[in-house]
C-alpha cells in the first residue's frame, strides 16, 4: 500500500481515530486522578479532571473538524476523471468526520453536568 | 430504479473481453484437475473453501442446536417455581455452557464459517488467500469445540459464568477442572478465530475480482473486514485474560486476589474489552448479509452504499468504547461511567443508519415476501426492539436497576437473536441454492419463519417485566409469590416454539439440501453479486472485470462470458491452484498466487494443538507437551511447501496482461498477514501493559511493594543492546540478500545465528536479573505482573529462535534466496516485532517502579 | 402494615408515583407483587429511575412502532406511494437525524438523573454489609454512643432518613439490590463500593445478590424493613443489648446443645460464650423475619429443619447439616434460638 494510500484512509479515518484518542485520554486520566486521590489540584480554577475532559473534547473536535474539511476540499477538488476508490474515499472521509463530531461532542458532556471523582 | 432496467455497460460478445473464444483445448480440464477434491476417505485433507466453508458452517450450526438444547433444559428448570427439575449443580453448568458456546462455538465461528464459503465467491477469487490456515482453523475448533461440549456430560464443564469472574472462577472458591476446561478449552478456539480474521482481512484487500475497487466492494465484504479488524483488536484481550487466570489458577501468580495486591476488576475490563466488541463481532457479519439479500429481494440496488459503510466502520470504532456499560454497578466513579453511557448511546446511531438504509431500499423496490425475507423483516422487527432496550440499559441508572436481571436477558437475546441468528436464517435460505442441487422450501420456510418469530417475542418479551419486577439472572430457581411464575411459564413455552420452528428447518434442510459441486440450483432470486456466476471448485472459470455493485444486473452477458473462460486467467499458469491478486484499494492485478492444494498437515497441527490443549487441561503435561511438539513439527512441514517462489515466467492471464507469479515485500499476501498477525501481538502486548498499569493504580505505595529489590541499571543495558545488535544483524543479513540474480550468500545464516544468540541472551539476561533479586511471582501481584511481561517475552524470544532456525534451514536446503525471500522477510518482520515489544517491555518493567519511586 | 396510606411528604410525589406506578402494573400482565420491583418505587432513587424507565419505555414504544409503521408502509404501500421512501434522505433524516436529535436529549437527561442518584448525604445512617457465599453480614457501626452490633440477612433503616450502605465481599463477588429502593452495586473483594438511598415509606422490601456466585447464588436474599424512627430506634435498642437468657428449662436445654454441639466456634451469640466469627451472629436471631437468607419464614420449625438439613435445603452452603439430633433436642434447640429476640 504506497504512501498516498495510507494518508488517505488516515484522513478518513481521522475523526473516529481522534474520538478513540480523546476516548482513552479521558477515561485514562479520571481514572489515574480519582484512583489515586490526585483530582483536587485545579487548573484556571476547574478542577483537572474536568479540564482534561474539556480540553481532549476542544482537541478532537478540532482535528475532527480538519478531517471533515481536507475531505471536503479534496473531494471538490476532484476531477470528472478521479478514479472511483478516490472519490469513495473522501466522501467517506466527510460522512465519518461529520459523525465524529457529534460523537465526541457527547463525548464531552458529561464534564458539564457530573462530579469529578463521586 | 430497478436493476433490470438499466443499461448495459457491456454488449454482447464485447471483442474487449481479456480472451478471445474458442478457447485452447485442454485449458478448462487443466483448470479442473488442479482444483480436483481429494478423493475417498482422504477428503478430510480437502483445504478448499468450498468444502471447508461447509464443514465449518455445520459445524457452527451444531453447537447451535446444542446450546439450544441446553436452554429448552434450562427452560423446563424455570417453568414453575422451586422446581426439582435439574439440580443447581447442573443448572449452573447449563447456563454457563449456554453462553460460552452460543457465543464461542456458534455465533463467532457461523459467522466467520459463512465468510470462508462466500467471500472468495462473492468476490470471484478462486480460494481464499491461506487456504491451508482455513482448514487448520477449523479442525481445532471442531475437534476441541465438541471435546469442550462433551465436558457436560460427565458433570466436567465450567459453572462460573461465561463472564467467568475470578475470585469465582480462582482456584480458591473453584479448585475442580471445570474452570480450566474454560480456559483452555476456549482461550484455543479463540486462536482459530484469529487465524480465521487474518485470513478474512488479506482475502478482501488482495483477493478480490478485477476492478471490484474499495466502492464497488460488496457490502458483505466491507462487513467482514471491519469484523475481522475487530477480532484483531478485541480478541486479544481475552486471550491475556484468560492466560493470566490460567497462570493465577496454575502457578498461583496473583492478578486477581485482592489480598495479594491484586484486582478481580482487572479481569473485567479484559474480559469486556473483549466482550462487547464481541456483540458487534457477531452482528456485523449478519448486517452484511442483510444488505446482500434485501437488495436481491426487493430488486433493486442498495441505497445508501456511502452510509452503511460508515454505518460498518463508525461501529467498529465505537464498539470499543462500551465495555464498562456491562460494569456500571462495579462502583467506578460516576465520571468514568458516563463516559462509556455516551460511547454506547452513540453506537445506537450507525445502527440507525443501517436499518434506514434496508427500508429505503425496500420503498424503492418491489419486496418479494420470500422465506429470507421473511427472516430479514423479522430480523427488523425483533433487532430495533432490542436495539432501543440497548438505548435503555446504556443510560447507567436505568442499568443500575436493569444489570444482571430478566431484563438484560431479554434484550441481549432480542439483540443477538434479532440481530444474528434471524440474518443467519435469511442467509440460510438466501444462499443455500449456491452451495446445493435444490433450495429450501419457501412453504416449510414460512412455518419455520412463523414459528420462531412468535417464539422469540413469547419467550423474551416477558422477560423484559420479569426483570424489572425483581428476578435476577442466573438462577437456578426462585421463590413462590414473587410474581414471576406465570411470565416464566410463558417464557418456557415460547422457548419451545422457537426450537419447533429449528426443527422444522432442520427436517427441510434434510429432505433438500444436496451438496452440488458443479451443479447448484442457480440464481434463483436473481442476484446481482458474483457468488452468483456458475461456480465449481475451482469456483468461477475466468476471473470477471466488475464494472458496479451490481455486476449480474448491470453486466448481463457475464455468467456466460465468465463460463466461457473469455476473462482473466481461465485456466492455470503454473498447473496447479492458483488465485489472482489485486492491489487493494483499486483491484488491478498483481500477481499469480500459488495456493497450496490437499493435506494431511493442517489436519494433525490442528489435532495435535487441540491435544495439547485439551491434556494440560487433564494435567496430562508430558503427553501435552508431546503434542505440541508434534503440532510445531507439523506446522513446519506445512509452510516447507509453501513460499514456492518464482516457478516460471510472468504469465500471460489475458487482455495482453502478464502478471508474475511470485512476488515479495509489501504486494505479498503473506507480509499483509504478518503486519495482522503482529497487530494481534501486539494487542496482546499493550493489553498486558494496561494489566501491569492498572494493578499499579490498584496498590498505592505498594508498586514495588515494600523490601523488594530492584535490578541494577547494566542488566537492562545488556538485554537492550543485544536486542539492538541482533535486530541490526538482521537488517545487515536483508541488504546481503538482494538482487535479481537468485544469489543465496553464505552470510546470511551466520548473520541470523549471531543474531539468534544475542536476542536469546538478552531475554535470559533480562530473567536472571529479577531472579536474582528474590522477586517472587506469588507474593504479590507485582512480581506476577513484572514475570508475566518477562514470560511473554521469553515466548516470543522462543517463536523466534524457532523461526530463525526455520530460515536457516531453507537456506540450506537451497530454498532461500534473494528472489525467493517471502521466508525471510516475514522472519524479519517477527523479529522486529520482538525487538521492539523487548524494548518496550524493558522500559515499562525497570523504568517504571523507578519513575513513580514506588508511589 | 398498609403501605399506601403511610407514605408520607412529598405530595406531588405521591399522585404521579401512584398513576405511574398504576399504569405499569397495566403493562405488566403478571402485577405488580411489589416487594421486590423496580416498578413499585419506596425511595427517591428508585422513583427517579423509575422515572427514567417510563420515559424510556414510552419513547422507545412510540419509536418502534414509528420504524416498524415505516418498514410495514415500505412493504406494502403501492410503489407510486411509497417512492419518496426510497432515497439516501429517508436514511439521513431516520436513520442519523432523528436520533442525533433525541439522544442529545437522553444522553443529558440520563447524566442528570445519574448525578441526582445515589449522592451520600451528610447525617446518613451508616451500615455495612458484607457479601459472604451465602449470605448477607450486616453491621451497624458506633454512632453517637450507640454502640455496634452485628446481625445478618436483614437491613432495618428508619423512613424518610438517608442511609449509606458501604459494601464489600468477604469472598468472591456479589450484587447488593434492593430494586424498591434504587440500584445495584457490586460487592467485590478488595474494594469499597457505597450505595445511597431513602426509603420513603415504611414497608418490607426485599433485596437480593444480581451477581452470580456460586452454587446458591439464587437463595442470596434478604429483608429490608423501613421503620418510623421511634420504631427504629427502639429495634436498635434491643439489638445492642446482650442475648437474652434463657427463662424456660426447655430453653436452657437447647442453650446447653448450642454449646456442645460446637455452635459456638462459628456463631456469635453475645452475652454467651459462643463467639465464633464465621457465620451470621445470632445474638438475636429470633427477631428476624426469615433464616436461611431470605430462603424460609423464622419459626422454631424452620429453624429446626434448617439445622437438620443444611446441606439438602440449600446445598453448598458453609454449614454442614445437624442430622444426629433427636427430635426433641432439635425443637429445644430451635426454640432457644427463637427465643433471642
Amino acid at each position: 500500500m504506497s504512501g498516498r494510500r495510507t494518508g488517505q484512509v488516515l484522513l478518513m479515518l481521522a475523526g473516529l481515530i481522534a474520538w478513540a484518542v480523546q476516548f482513552t485520554v479521558i477515561y485514562g486520566v479520571t481514572s489515574t486522578l480519582c484512583g489515586r486521590e490526585w483530582a483536587d489540584v485545579t487548573l484556571l480554577g476547574v478542577g483537572i479532571v474536568h479540564a482534561v475532559v474539556a480540553l481532549a473534547t476542544l482537541a478532537a473536535l478540532i482535528v475532527a473538524a480538519l478531517s471533515f474539511l481536507g475531505s471536503w476540499r479534496i473531494h471538490g477538488g476532484l476531477g470528472e476523471t478521479a478514479a472511483a476508490p478516490d472519490r469513495f474515499i473522501s466522501q467517506a472521509g466527510i460522512l465519518i468526520s461529520g459523525l465524529s463530531l457529534v460523537v465526541i461532542l457527547w463525548q464531552g458532556i458529561p464534564a458539564f453536568i457530573l462530579p469529578a471523582c463521586a | 430504479m430497478n436493476a433490470p432496467e438499466r443499461s448495459e455497460a457491456f454488449d454482447e460478445r464485447d471483442p474487449a473481453l481479456p480472451n478471445p473464444l474458442p478457447r485452447p483445448a485442454g485449458e478448462f480440464e487443466a483448470l479442473k484437475k488442479a482444483w480436483e477434491a481429494p478423493r475417498g476417505l482422504s477428503f478430510i485433507t480437502a483445504v478448499n473453501n468450498t468444502y471447508v466453508g461447509l464443514w465449518y458452517v455445520g459445524t457452527a450450526f451444531l453447537f447451535f442446536i446444542l446450546a439450544g438444547i441446553l436452554s429448552l433444559i434450562m427452560r423446563v428448570q424455570l417453568a414453575t417455581p422451586e422446581s426439582d427439575f435439574v439440580g443447581h449443580d447442573l443448572y449452573n453448568q447449563l447456563f454457563t455452557m449456554h453462553g460460552t458456546v452460543m457465543m464461542f462455538l456458534f455465533a463467532v465461528p457461523a459467522v466467520e464459517a459463512a465468510s470462508v464459503y462466500l467471500l472468495p465467491n462473492m468476490q470471484a477469487a478462486r480460494d481464499l488467500p491461506f487456504p491451508r490456515l482455513s482448514a487448520y482453523a477449523f479442525w481445532a475448533y471442531f475437534v476441541g469445540g465438541l471435546v469442550f461440549f462433551c465436558t457436560i456430560f460427565f458433570g466436567l464443564a465450567p459453572n462460573g459464568g461465561w463472564f467467568m469472574y475470578p475470585p469465582l472462577t480462582g482456584a480458591k472458591y473453584s479448585p475442580a477442572d471445570n474452570a480450566d476446561w474454560w480456559l483452555l478449552g476456549i482461550g484455543f478456539i479463540e486462536i482459530s478465530a484469529i487465524a480465521g480474521a487474518i485470513e478474512i482481512i488479506v482475502g478482501v484487500m488482495k483477493t478480490r475480482a478485477v476492478g471490484m475497487s474499495l466502492d464497488k466492494m460488496p457490502v458483505y465484504s466491507w462487513a467482514m473486514l471491519v469484523f475481522a479488524a475487530m477480532i484483531v483488536i478485541g480478541f486479544p484481550a481475552i486471550i491475556l485474560g484468560t492466560l493470566l487466570l490460567e497462570m493465577e489458577r496454575a502457578f498461583d501468580w496473583p492478578f486477581f486476589i485482592a489480598e495479594r495486591g491484586g484486582d478481580p476488576l482487572l479481569w473485567q475490563h479484559l474480559f469486556w474489552f473483549f466482550g462487547h466488541p464481541e456483540v458487534y463481532i457477531i452482528f456485523l457479519p449478519a448486517t452484511g448479509m442483510v444488505s446482500m439479500i434485501v437488495p436481491a429481494m426487493a430488486q433493486t440496488p442498495l441505497v445508501g452504499y456511502r452510509l452503511v459503510v460508515l454505518a460498518l466502520v463508525a461501529t467498529g470504532f465505537l464498539s470499543f468504547g462500551l465495555w464498562v456499560h456491562h460494569m456500571f454497578a462495579t462502583g467506578l466513579p460516576k465520571m468514568s461511567l458516563s463516559f462509556f453511557s455516551a460511547a454506547s448511546t452513540a453506537v445506537a446511531v450507525p445502527s440507525g443508519i443501517q436499518v434506514f438504509a434496508w427500508i429505503a431500499t425496500i420503498a424503492s423496490g418491489r419486496m418479494k415476501l420470500t422465506t429470507p425475507s421473511l427472516f430479514i423483516i423479522g430480523f427488523l422487527f425483533i433487532f430495533t426492539l432490542g436495539g432501543l432496550t440497548g438505548v435503555m440499559v446504556a443510560m447507567a441508572p436505568f442499568d443500575w436497576q436493569a444489570h444482571d436481571s430478566y431484563f438484560v436477558v431479554a434484550h441481549l437475546h432480542y439483540v443477538l437473536i434479532g440481530g444474528m441468528v434471524f440474518p443467519l436464517f435469511a442467509a440460510f435460505y438466501y444462499w443455500v441454492p449456491v452451495a446445493s442441487k435444490y433450495a429450501l422450501s419457501e412453504r416449510v420456510g414460512r412455518w419455520v419463519f412463523g414459528l420462531m418469530f412468535v417464539g422469540v417475542n413469547v419467550t423474551f418479551l416477558p422477560m423484559h417485566i420479569t426483570g424489572l419486577i425483581g428476578m435476577p439472572r442466573r438462577v437456578y430457581t426462585y421463590p413462590v409469590g414473587m410474581g414471576w411464575d406465570a411470565l416464566n411459564l410463558v417464557s418456557t413455552i415460547g422457548s419451545f416454539m422457537i426450537a419447533a420452528g429449528v426443527a422444522l428447518f432442520i427436517v427441510d434442510f434434510a429432505r433438500r439440501f444436496r451438496i452440488a459441486r458443479d451443479e447448484n440450483a442457480g440464481n434463483v432470486w436473481n442476484a446481482s453479486t458474483l457468488e452468483w456466476l456458475p461456480n465449481a471448485n475451482y469456483n468461477t472459470r475466468s476471473i470477471p472485470i466488475v464494472a458496479s455493485r451490481d455486476p449480474l444486473w448491470d453486466q448481463p452477458k457475464l455468467s456466460q462470458d465468465v463460463q466461457d473462460g473469455r476473462y482473466y486467467l481461465p485456466g492455470t499458469a503454473t498447473g496447479g491452484r492458483e488465485t489472482l491478486v489485486t492491489s487493494p484499494f483499486d483491484a488491478r492485478p498483481q500477481y499469480i498466487l500459488q495456493v497450496p492444494g490437499p493435506g494431511w498437515q493442517p489436519l494433525l497441527a490442528a489435532l495435535f494443538t487441540a491435544a495439547f490443549f485439551l491434556l494440560l487441561t487433564v494435567k496430562m503435561v508430558l503427553l501435552s507437551a508431546t503434542c505440541g511438539v508434534l503440532a510445531v513439527f507439523c506446522v513446519i512441514w506445512w509452510l516447507w511447501e509453501t513460499d514456492p517462489g518464482p516457478v516460471r515466467p510472468p504469465a500471460d492471464i489475458g487482455g495482453g496482461i502478464a502478471v508474475p507469479v511470485y512476488a515479495t515485500g509489501s504486494m505479498n499476501h503473506s507480509w499483509w498477514a504478518m503486519i495482522v498477525l503482529m497487530v494481534v501481538t501486539g494487542m496482546v502486548f499493550t493489553c498486558l501493559i494496561f494489566s501491569y498499569l492498572f494493578l499499579w493504580l490498584v496498590n498505592p505505595a505498594a508498586w514495588p511493594p515494600q523490601g523488594t529489590l530492584l535490578p541494577e541499571g547494566f542488566s537492562p543495558f545488556v538485554s537492550c543492546t543485544l536486542y539492538v545488535v541482533g535486530a541490526a544483524l538482521i537488517a545487515y543479513a536483508s541488504r546481503t540478500l538482494r538482487g535479481e540474480d537468485r544469489r543465496s550468500p553464505r552470510a546470511v545464516p551466520v548473520l541470523i545465528a549471531a543474531a539468534l544468540l544475542c536476542v536469546g541472551g538478552a531475554a535470559a539476561m533480562d530473567l536472571w536479573a529479577h531472579w536474582r533479586t528474590g522477586l517472587s511471582p506469588s507474593a504479590h501481584a507485582y512480581g506476577a505482573a513484572v514475570y508475566a511481561i518477562v514470560s511473554l517475552q521469553i515466548f516470543f524470544v522462543l517463536t523466534t529462535l524457532i523461526m530463525g532456525l526455520y530460515t536457516i534451514a531453507r537456506w540450506l536446503a537451497g530454498r532461500l534466496d534473494s528472489v525467493r525471500r517471502t521466508t525471510f522477510d516475514n522472519m524479519m518482520l517477527f523479529w522486529f516485532y520482538t525487538t521492539g515489544q523487548g524494548l518496550v517491555a524493558l522500559a515499562v518493567v525497570y523504568g517504571f517502579p523507578r519513575l513513580t519511586g514506588g508511589v | 402494615m398498609d403501605l399506601k396510606t403511610t407514605r408520607q411528604g412529598l405530595p406531588w410525589r405521591r399522585t404521579v408515583t401512584t398513576r405511574a406506578a398504576a399504569f405499569a402494573c397495566a403493562l405488566s400482565l403478571a402485577g405488580c407483587s411489589g416487594v421486590q420491583s423496580a416498578l413499585d418505587p419506596a425511595g427517591g432513587d428508585a422513583l427517579r429511575i423509575y422515572w427514567l424507565t417510563l420515559i424510556m419505555t414510552l419513547g422507545g414504544t412510540l419509536i418502534f412502532l414509528l420504524v416498524t409503521g415505516v418498514l410495514l408502509y415500505a412493504i406494502f404501500a403501492p410503489p407510486e406511494r411509497r417512492a419518496w421512501l426510497g432515497g439516501r434522505r429517508t436514511i439521513v433524516v431516520g436513520g442519523l437525524a432523528f436520533p442525533i436529535v433525541v439522544l442529545s436529549g437522553l444522553l443529558p437527561y440520563g447524566l442528570i438523573v445519574m448525578r441526582d442518584t445515589d449522592v451520600p448525604m451528610p447525617g446518613a445512617l451508616q451500615v455495612e454489609v458484607i457479601g459472604e457465599q451465602y449470605w448477607w453480614r450486616v453491621k451497624y457501626p458506633e454512632e453517637g454512643g450507640k454502640s455496634e452490633f452485628s446481625t445478618a440477612n436483614e437491613l432495618i433503616v428508619p423512613v424518610g432518613s438517608p442511609v449509606t450502605v458501604t459494601v464489600t465481599s468477604a469472598d468472591v463477588i456479589h450484587s447488593f439490590w434492593i430494586p424498591n429502593l434504587g440500584g445495584k452495586i457490586d460487592m467485590i473483594p478488595g474494594r469499597i463500593n457505597r450505595l445511597s438511598f431513602t426509603a420513603e415509606r415504611p414497608g418490607i422490601y426485599r433485596g437480593v445478590c444480581a451477581e452470580f456466585c456460586g452454587d446458591q447464588h439464587a437463595r442470596m436474599a434478604f429483608d429490608v424493613v423501613a421503620l418510623e424512627r421511634t420504631a427504629f430506634e427502639a429495634w436498635r435498642a434491643a439489638q445492642e443489648k446482650p442475648a437474652r437468657e434463657p427463662d424456660l428449662p426447655f430453653l436452657s436445654r437447647g442453650r446447653a446443645l448450642f454449646r456442645a454441639a460446637g455452635c459456638g466456634s462459628c456463631h456469635v451469640v453475645r452475652g454467651t460464650e459462643a463467639d465464633g466469627a464465621f457465620g451470621p451472629d445470632l445474638t438475636h436471631v429470633g427477631s428476624r423475619r426469615t433464616i436461611g437468607a431470605g430462603q424460609f419464614p423464622n419459626n422454631i420449625g424452620t429453624l429446626a429443619g434448617w439445622i437438620a438439613n443444611t446441606q439438602h435445603i440449600k446445598p453448598g452452603v458453609r454449614m454442614p447439616s445437624y442430622g444426629s439430633f433427636t427430635g426433641e433436642e432439635l425443637r429445644s434447640l430451635a426454640a432457644y434460638l427463637e427465643s433471642l429476640k
